[in-house]
């Protein structure tokens, strides 16, 4: 309670217990790597992956392009996995982006009013998690079409449910709060106590649940173009595993390899962060 | 001169409906609140105090909570027929609430300021820096020292009475006609209370605001009440100026509260008279008088029907059978 954070606001002071582990500092560097390698893909400014760089299938040697040695075309595997990373983030990114605001809103309007509107929105996410997941995805992006869109659509229409239990769950326990009868006391109207009152108190939840989001729209993307939904085109961690099957039997484990360890890192990174984003951004934890 | 009576409630109902069944914490109140003046409000725990005033501020029906009959007439309107618009306008502009716990009361996430300028924000059209500079004079009014760094603290870099004086500041910043108290102090170190309880004084004063005081404490009451009522599970049991009930306590329950404060003039531990008994539920009340169960002058005659509030003066009532009698002997 000393008076000298008193200029601190409260963003300023997650900031600092964030940047006071050093792991988490090395993980936020990784994920600044991951996105300017995928904004490098955004403004065509990475090297072409479907270029031919040399021979069919050879190991990784100490030239950039052959680092992780080439594919059955000859392409270079790296190239394939910067190609990979700018799809990976842009999935992880979109899909966040539409489940995130589905999820706040939709828990803060269920949790604030409860009743019939409540009982709507309980309704719609029990019958979206009744369904297997990955057979949820599947069934929306054949719907919408193949390709990276319609499968961001369909994660990102089903991904907001975990975060909508969430807020709601929050918002349930903050409307009973004595900050909330006081706001109300002093006239504030229904607008103002859900997004001005209680949202600020529980959107940490958000902030965190995003960041495991990206995660997790980038496994499943791996997961749903090696079962042939997602990207077709070859540039994506999914694709690559999905043809290092074959590969591996004839000992071209070079191409698999190159992704394990680049989804190893950023997934690594997000997990720590996240993690690190939870204790910081927890209003009930800030000393 | 005669005394403007700025609110009037009139035999107020309010009935929640619980797992248990149907309980009805206020059960036909009537008080008026003059204006500049205070009037206190006591009685124990459960007994309806915040159910009353949260009714006078528009918050009941809740969930649950129903408002069977009477009516709340503010400045001549009756307030129950308000709109809910027309309620979220009045409250923090003319009727203004604080309650007891100054710790939990103010958002964590803004600063002290921000959540000053928040109400000039909901009920008054004026420019940042205009909010700004009012938000800081309120401050200032609520004598917090050091105002212009306050405002730009976080609530827990507070102290209780800080927040509590925050929350004052907060409560009369649009100048309401009428301050719902409800406990305001009961949270705090005595000293503390002491301090809160004079500036509350001074405010009053100063602004003109009548207050409507909540408490269980009868000692706080003598220090800044000029009308009292008693509250006894629901009802009003007993009325009048603070002179009457602290000179001339007519119903066995007040005299009881009465007998339970201690006394500044003995100095030895004499036992203090603590009421016997317990509060009864609201679910399983007794049949006519209320208090019956813990009251010592109890007759047959109590347990037959409830006892109606009496006159015993132009400004003193009491609702007991026995007293009744023995006055008019
Ligand atoms: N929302 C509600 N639902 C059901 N019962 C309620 C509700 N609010 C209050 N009550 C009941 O109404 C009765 C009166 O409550 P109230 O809060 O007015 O008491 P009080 O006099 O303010 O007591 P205290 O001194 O403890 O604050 C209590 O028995 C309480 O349990
Ligand atoms: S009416 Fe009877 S029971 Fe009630 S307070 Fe008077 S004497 Fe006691
Ligand atoms: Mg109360």
């Amino acid at each position: 309670m000393s008076t000298q954070v008193a200029n601190n606001s409260l963003g300023r002071r997650a900031l600092q217990k964030l940047l006071r582990q050093k792991l988490t500092v090395i993980c936020f560097v990784v994920i600044i790597i991951y996105l300017s390698i995928a904004l490098l893909g955004a403004l065509n400014l990475l090297p072409d992956f479907q270029a031919r760089v040399g021979e069919s299938y050879e190991p990784p040697s100490l030239s950039i392009a052959k680092i992780f040695g080439t594919d059955i075309f000859g392409r270079s595997v790296l190239f394939k996995l910067l190609a990979g990373t700018k799809t990976a983030i842009s999935i992880g990114f979109l899909v966040t982006s539409i489940a995130v605001p589905i999820g706040i809103t939709l828990g803060s309007l269920a949790g604030y009013y409860g009743g019939k509107i409540d009982g709507f929105v309980v309704w719609l996410f029990s019958v979206i998690v009744s369904v297997p997941y990955l057979l949820m995805v599947i069934a929306i992006s054949y719907v919408l079409g193949k390709g990276m869109l319609s499968m961001c659509i369909a994660m990102g229409s089903i991904g907001w449910v975990g975060l909508c239990r969430l807020i709601r769950a929050e918002f349930l326990k903050h409307k009973e709060r004595e900050y909330v009868l006081a706001a109300r006391l002093l006239g504030a109207n229904d607008y103002n106590l859900i997004f001005k009152q209680i949202l600020p108190n529980v959107l940490h939840l958000a902030i965190i649940t995003a960041s495991l989001q990206v995660l997790g729209a980038i496994k499943s993307e791996v997961i749903l173009t090696y079962l042939g939904v997602g990207v077709q085109d070859g540039s994506s961690w999914g694709s690559m595993i999905s043809d290092a099957t074959g590969e591996l039997v004839n000992g071209h484990w070079w191409p698999l390899a190159g992704v394990v360890i680049t989804m190893f890192f950023i997934i690594y990174a997000l997990n720590v962060v996240g993690d690190a984003l939870r204790d910081a951004l927890d209003p009930k934890l800030v000393d | 001169m005669a005394q403007e009576v700025l609110l009037n409630v009139e035999n107020l109902v309010v009935s929640f409906d619980t797992d248990r069944g149907k309980i009805t914490p206020v059960n036909g109140v009537s008080f008026q609140v003059k204006r500049g003046k205070t009037l206190a409000i006591v009685g124990e725990s459960g007994c309806g105090k915040s159910v009353t005033s949260l009714s006078i501020m528009g918050l009941i029906p809740g969930a649950n909570g129903k408002i069977e009959g009477g009516a709340i007439e503010y400045d001549g309107q009756d307030l129950l027929k308000f709109s809910g618009t027309q309620m979220r306008k009045l409250r923090g502009d003319k009727i203004a609430m604080i309650f007891q716990e100054p710790m939990t009361a103010l958002n964590p996430v803004y600063t002290i300021g921000n959540q000053i300028m928040e109400v000039y924000k909901l009920h008054r059209e004026m420019s940042k820096k205009e909010a700004f500079d009012h938000a800081l004079a309120m401050l200032e009014k609520v004598k917090i020292p050091d105002p212009k760094q306050r405002m730009r603290e976080y609530p827990h870099q507070l102290s209780g009475g800080m927040r509590q004086r925050v929350m004052i500041a907060m409560s009369l910043a649009c100048n309401p006609d009428v301050l719902i108290a409800d406990e305001p102090t009961t949270a705090l170190d005595v000293t503390i209370q002491a301090q809160v309880l004079d500036l509350m004084k001074d405010l009053q004063t100063d602004l003109g605001t009548s207050v409507i005081f909540i408490t269980h404490d009868l000692g706080v009451v003598a220090e800044v009440a000029d009308d009292v009522v008693v509250m006894y599970a629901g009802d009003i049991i007993e009325r009048g100026t603070v002179f009457d009930i602290f000179k001339d306590p007519k119903h066995p329950y007040t005299q009881g509260l009465l007998d339970s404060l201690p006394k500044s003039s003995d100095t030895k531990n004499e036992e203090l008279q603590a009421i016997k008994g317990m509060v009864p539920s609201l679910f399983d009340l007794p049949q006519g008088c209320r208090f019956k169960d813990r009251c010592a002058l109890a007759e047959e005659a109590c347990g037959e029907s409830s006892p109606e509030l009496e006159k015993f003066s132009d400004t003193h009532e009491a609702a007991c059978f026995v007293t009744s009698r023995n006055n008019a002997a």
